[in-house]
């Protein structure tokens, strides 16, 4: 095992290092750059270009790959071309309302995916089954900003019973009375519609995962054993069927957890939720190379790192994969 | 996992939270902690309060109330206004100085502003070259201080722009910056570590100042008490501000936003309110519609450089055959004003009444005819030159230029339509207009900072449709866009448009000191360019803003729009003066 965790994080370490190359090779290969959406009438030609130059950006390209490079190894990630700041800070300020939302959603959604997947197989070809697998194609085929839009004129315009965006209330954060509890509650309370939103949109293949999982266990000798050893079905169903179906769905929530750092710049910009997810295209968009170079590795680098977690897991849950 | 007791929870605990929710524990109704903070939605956090760094209309809107400048545009006549000044500059045309008198005013932090700061603020500019700033600078030869309250201003040429622009700029403190300066000059890249200053706490010589940020949520700037305008009467308004503060609320889209807007959660929506909304907040009587000039400018512009953009009659007879009578009344849905000089119908002083004649009202047919008419005075030949059969156009087919060859394909580049709508159909429109007489165009939407790149650096288009939606008053810009001089890679003369006749006209202007001797030239300096067509001005889109009276009155109206500083000096909150 512990051979095997070697290899992997040096392979880890190869493929960053080409990911590196790769966005910094992308993000100069794209068309426009940071200096030229600065349309403002007052600043020149000769502006622009000494702009250019206090950027670094003038350098040759070999000069300015081989500065990112010392730079990424020391964790300088540089400075924002249009927030000023240390990339870092931006995404020290975005990425924890992410996680908070995201991973949220995403354990929300396996928890029920995998509770109502166990439930459509155990009663598979009956009415529970049927609403169950319908129920989970149809909110999973959803266009997430229309689902979005609905609630928020749902729940939060007519019936008023939730925010209509935002993280928190500045009426709530701004009050010198409000205590920790109340700001704590006020999160929460913003969450409930992106959280719902979300939630809709991704139980459905937890769902489907789980169900065609479990089915293919519940074929196994082992189940007709526990039958014959006279064990009762819930015993059967959560002890014996449900722990050995589980490994796809850890693969897919392992995954989805990771995704869930960058965030979805769609259902973020809907709900005005300031995560990574609208920095990220924010950044693409206006060729701030630092903050968009910065923002991918770490994706990158998550992804690839909660990949080895998944597959060293897979191990303890399933006694007969050995590395 | 697999234990029931745990699935019962997973299923409870959602189920628990949202009854928790619809029970009336409702963070934000448990509020109104002070009334008399407005609240403003805007679709965009400011990126930096940085005033070095951050040009975007989102920043502006909040720096305007923190950073003042010497001069403001008053709303009325839209004349500059002494603001931080005591009175109007006085010019020595012998001498080439502007002499300002500044009134008695004070930071935030209660420390006097004088005109040591003043000076500092340009000379930084001009030794930093600060790139939004060092323009409006470039004729000052050297700024100094003659009292605590008085900075003269000595140029090296004569700069009509200079006291529109130049004293139009924002002051900024001394003692905040000075520090800021010397540190920045001891790295290697000043201008760069002074761009990327982190400012924490801004010192405000405006109305209000910052008092927290919570980044990608809102921005509550409270009421400044050294304020120097308050209780003032300043181009016969007399300045608050009466309300305690103004929280700036981040909005992701407009569909959240005017949302809140109608629930009440904002008291103003700060930006325009696309036509698609306007049926819903009209039934609304909670909300109100306030209507506002730009001063804006959008246009179909031609690659002179180019061949047959390059050619007046050509340009002359895409001009023909585009409708914007059609523009206004299909892209726009009414919420617009043709425009048939380069500078707005909004800017009195400057706007050059006259409508060229490929503005007058004409059928499709009478356009047809005439653009034919030009091309085939100019040269232009088709195989089957287009035809009425009745009602209907036989398009021409065929199109040769003077020269006999056959015309080539020509792009016209528009944004994408996610980015500005109106614009991508305008170039499909345009397209399908010079069609009609046989001119292979095609709109080609593009990634607006690919767009910018092709056009301004690389000059690499035959058309392109691209507008400003607020351009500055002065109309230094003007010459600016169209000097021979300026037709390099990155300048703003993006069309490559030569002319000794305007050079001549944009040089007198830009000397002309008097604003009696400065008009007759800029208005001659539109003539010419309607006639030469290098851009094609098109339309004017109607600023349209959603606002709510029923917690604060007082709204200032003016071009641009209501969100202008004169509005945050005298809103009123309706149930009296807000608490200190």
């Amino acid at each position: 095992m512990t051979r095997y965790v070697i290899n992997r994080l040096v392979q880890i370490v190869i493929i960053l290092f080409m990911i590196l190359t790769i966005l910094f090779v992308l993000f100069r290969l794209a068309p426009g750059d940071p200096v030229a959406r600065m349309v403002d009438p007052n600043m020149t030609p000769e502006d622009a270009a000494r702009l250019i130059a206090q950027l670094g950006l003038d350098l040759p390209i070999w000069r300015q790959y081989l500065a990112y490079l010392g730079n990424c190894l020391t964790g300088n990630f540089g400075h924002s071309f249009h927030y000023g700041l240390p990339v870092l800070e931006i995404i020290g300020q975005r990425l924890p309302n992410t996680i908070l939302l995201f991973s949220t959603g995403v354990l929300l959604s396996a928890i029920a995916g995998i509770a109502w997947g166990k439930l459509a197989a155990w009663n598979k070809g009956k009415a529970t089954d049927l609403w169950l697998t319908v129920a989970s194609l149809i909110t999973h085929t959803l266009f997430l900003p229309w689902l979005a839009l609905l609630l928020i004129w749902v729940f939060g315009y007519k019936l008023d019973w939730f925010p209509i965006n935002g993280m928190i209330s500045d009426e709530v954060w701004l009050d010198p009375d409000s205590g920790v509890l109340m700001k704590a509650w006020d999160v929460a309370y913003h969450m409930i519609l992106p959280l719902g939103t979300l939630f809709i949109m991704h139980f459905g293949s937890y769902l489907l995962v789980m169900r065609s999982s479990m089915l293919e266990t519940l074929k196994e000798d082992y189940i007709v054993t526990a039958r014959a050893k006279g064990l009762t079905e819930k015993a059967i169903r959560n002890h014996h069927a449900a722990p050995n179906a589980w490994l796809p769905v850890v693969t897919s929530v392992g995954l989805s957890l990771a995704f869930s750092i960058n965030g979805g710049a769609l259902t973020e910009t809907v709900f005005s939720w300031p995560g990574i997810g609208r920095e990220l295209v924010f950044a693409v968009s206006q060729n701030d190379y630092p903050l968009a170079q910065a923002s991918f590795l770490l994706v990158a680098s998550v992804v690839l790192f909660s990949n080895l977690v998944v597959d060293v897991l897979y191990a303890y849950l399933d006694p007969r994969i050995r590395y | 996992m697999t234990r029931s007791p745990v699935w019962r929870l997973a299923i409870i605990l959602p189920l628990l939270t949202i009854l928790l929710a619809l029970t009336q524990i409702r963070p934000g109704a448990a509020a109104d902690w002070d009334q008399g903070v407005l609240r403003v939605g805007v679709l965009e956090e400011p990126k930096s309060l940085n005033p070095w760094l951050a040009g975007d209309s989102w920043s502006s809107h909040v720096q305007a109330l923190l950073y003042q400048p010497l001069y403001l545009r008053e709303p009325a006549e839209l004349k500059p206004a002494p603001w931080l000044a005591a009175e109007p500059p006085v010019f020595d045309p012998q001498a080439l100085t502007y002499t300002v008198r500044l009134r008695p005013a004070h930071w935030s932090d209660g420390s006097p502003l004088t005109a040591a700061d003043v000076v500092f603020t340009a000379e930084l500019i001009q030794a930093l070259k600060v790139p939004r700033f060092a323009s409006l600078f470039a004729a000052l030869k050297r700024v100094e201080a003659l009292d605590q309250h008085t900075v003269r201003y000595k140029l090296s040429r004569p700069d009509a722009s200079f006291a529109a622009r130049a004293l139009g700029a924002p002051v900024l403190a001394r003692k905040q910056w000075q520090p800021v300066l010397e540190q920045c000059r001891m790295t290697q890249r000043p201008l760069a570590s002074l761009l990327q200053y982190k400012l924490e706490a801004p010192l405000s010589n405006g109305p209000f100042v910052l008092a927290e940020w919570r980044k990608g949520v809102y921005i509550y700037l409270k009421r400044n008490p050294h304020f120097f305008g308050q209780g003032l009467t300043i181009a016969g308004r007399r300045l608050g501000p009466e309300i305690s503060g103004v929280v700036f609320k981040v909005y992701g889209t407009s569909d959240a936003a005017v949302l809140a807007l109608r629930k009440g959660t904002i008291d103003y929506y700060w930006n325009n309110i696309q036509p698609g909304y306007l049926r819903d907040l009209t039934r609304d009587p909670a909300v109100r519609l306030v209507h506002s000039q730009k001063s804006a400018l959008y246009f179909l512009g031609f690659n002179l450089r180019r061949h047959p953009t390059g050619q007046a009659a050509f340009r002359r007879a895409v001009a023909m055959l585009i409708d914007k009578q059609f523009v206004i009344k299909r892209v726009l849905q009414g919420s617009g004003e043709v425009m048939s000089s380069l500078l707005p119908a909004g800017n009195r002083l400057y706007h050059l009444d006259q409508t060229p004649d490929y503005d007058q009202p004409l059928t499709r047919r009478q356009r047809i005819e005439k653009a034919v008419a030009i091309l085939s005075a100019a040269g232009y030949a088709w195989d089957q030159p287009p035809a009425w059969e009745g009602d209907r156009l036989r398009p021409g087919r065929g199109l040769k230029d003077p020269e006999g060859k056959p015309l080539r394909e020509l792009g016209i580049l528009t944004p994408p339509a996610d980015y500005d709508p109106q614009r991508a159909m305008v170039g499909v429109m345009a397209q399908e207009w010079l069609g009609q007489v046989g001119i292979p165009a095609f709109a080609r939407p593009m990634a607006f900072g690919a767009m910018l790149e092709q056009v301004k650096s690389r000059h690499d288009f035959d058309m392109f449709v691209l507008g400003y939606g607020n351009l500055p008053l002065d109309p230094g810009w003007l010459g600016a866009f169209f000097l021979g001089a300026n037709d390099k890679p990155r300048g703003w003369n993006m069309s490559g448009y030569h002319s000794p006749e305007f050079d001549s006209l944009a040089n007198q202007a830009g000397r002309a000191m008097d604003p009696d001797e400065r008009r007759p030239l800029v208005l001659e300096m539109q003539r010419v360019l309607m006639k030469d067509a290098p851009f094609l001005p098109l339309y004017n889109p109607t600023l349209t803003e959603g606002l709510r009276e029923d917690r604060f009155s007082g709204w200032v109206e003016m071009v641009g729009g209501v969100g202008n500083l004169w509005s945050f000096c005298e809103l009123t909150p309706r149930a009296g003066r807000a608490r200190p």
